[in-house]
């Protein structure tokens, strides 16, 4: 089963995200993949409260804040595998080594779908940022723009598609596996 | 008359064209000029109300029984600090939900995937 998450900030997606894909694996292996690349003390708090909140759960960490598809690179694609998040991937893949890529939101959109079309299971997480009024800069807009089509992208090609709010799951396509 | 809100970037056109089968023709594009009752999809509508706001105008509302209001939601973020973009998102807010009132069908989209929320 493929999955979609997205939702606000802070309200339980990862968590669900995590319960699913240890579900989704039964007795494969279940692996997650670490998107984000820590630039300051607060990401690395960051992390460390995702790393504690998945601790003893059987998720073997994959790092990979680019080229996601190398992630594949020796391990049993037939397993369970949880992304989080898209948001901090396009991110890396689009704002790097002093440039800005436009084209990163069609390139991580194609690689996302080949990754979910590869692997046994999987659980995507994104984050819903499409509506408030505040008007962006050019940069932030294309990025928007960019996840937003990461997100078609991946609603299209998988099997269940939630928004997250305040731990409730709204089911906008196919069912939970819990 | 229809209403289809959802954030910036969900699919709310692709929709409105092929579930709907709203030619092109039938499409006015608020952002890119002025409001045209006449046609049958009023897109970014949102974009007619900051004008709206911006020249602290009441707006209007669509005529045609068979309309199709195509609006981003801009209500979700922190209170704006410039005055006009306030204006804006109160405005929006207002609108729609006078317009959801009056609409038969309200849909949201979500990652390009509808959810009938009224009707």
């Amino acid at each position: 089963m493929k999955m979609l998450f997205s939702g606000g900030c802070k309200n339980g997606k990862s968590t669900t995200a995590e319960d699913c894909a240890r579900v989704l694996a039964g007795d494969r292996p279940l692996y997650y993949l670490a998107t984000m690349i820590p630039h300051d003390e607060e990401d690395r708090a960051r992390i460390a409260r995702h790393v504690q909140s998945r601790a003893g759960k059987g998720f073997t960490t994959i790092e990979c804040g680019r080229h996601i598809l190398d992630a594949l690179e020796g391990v049993d694609a037939s397993g369970s595998f949880l992304l989080d998040a898209v948001t901090s991937l396009l991110n890396n893949e689009m704002f790097h080594d002093g440039i800005v890529d436009f084209e990163a939101g069609e390139r991580v959109a194609g690689e996302l779908c080949r990754l979910c079309d590869r692997v046994g299971s999987i659980v995507f997480v994104s984050d819903y940022i499409y509506s408030d009024a505040e008007r962006y800069d050019d940069f932030t807009e294309n990025y928007r723009q960019a996840l937003a089509l990461c997100d078609r992208e991946l609603a299209r090609v998988c099997d269940t598609v939630v928004e997250i709010n305040y731990g409730i799951p709204i089911l906008y396509k196919g069912e939970l596996p819990l | 008359m229809e209403l289809i809100i959802g954030g910036a970037y969900q699919g709310k056109l692709t929709y409105a064209k092929t579930v709907l089968g709203i030619p092109e023709s039938e499409v006015c594009d608020c952002g890119a000029g002025d409001i045209d009752l006449s046609r049958r999809c009023l897109y970014h509508y949102e974009q007619y109300l900051y004008r709206c706001a911006e020249r602290d105008e009441a707006p209007v509302l669509p005529t045609r029984p068979d309309a199709v209001v195509i609006a981003d939601d801009v209500s979700c973020g922190v209170v704006p600090m410039d005055s006009v973009v306030r204006a804006w998102r109160e405005l929006c807010g207002r609108t729609l939900t006078a317009i959801a009132l009056q609409s038969e069908t309200v849909t949201r989209l979500y990652c390009g995937i509808p959810k009938r929320l009224k009707g």
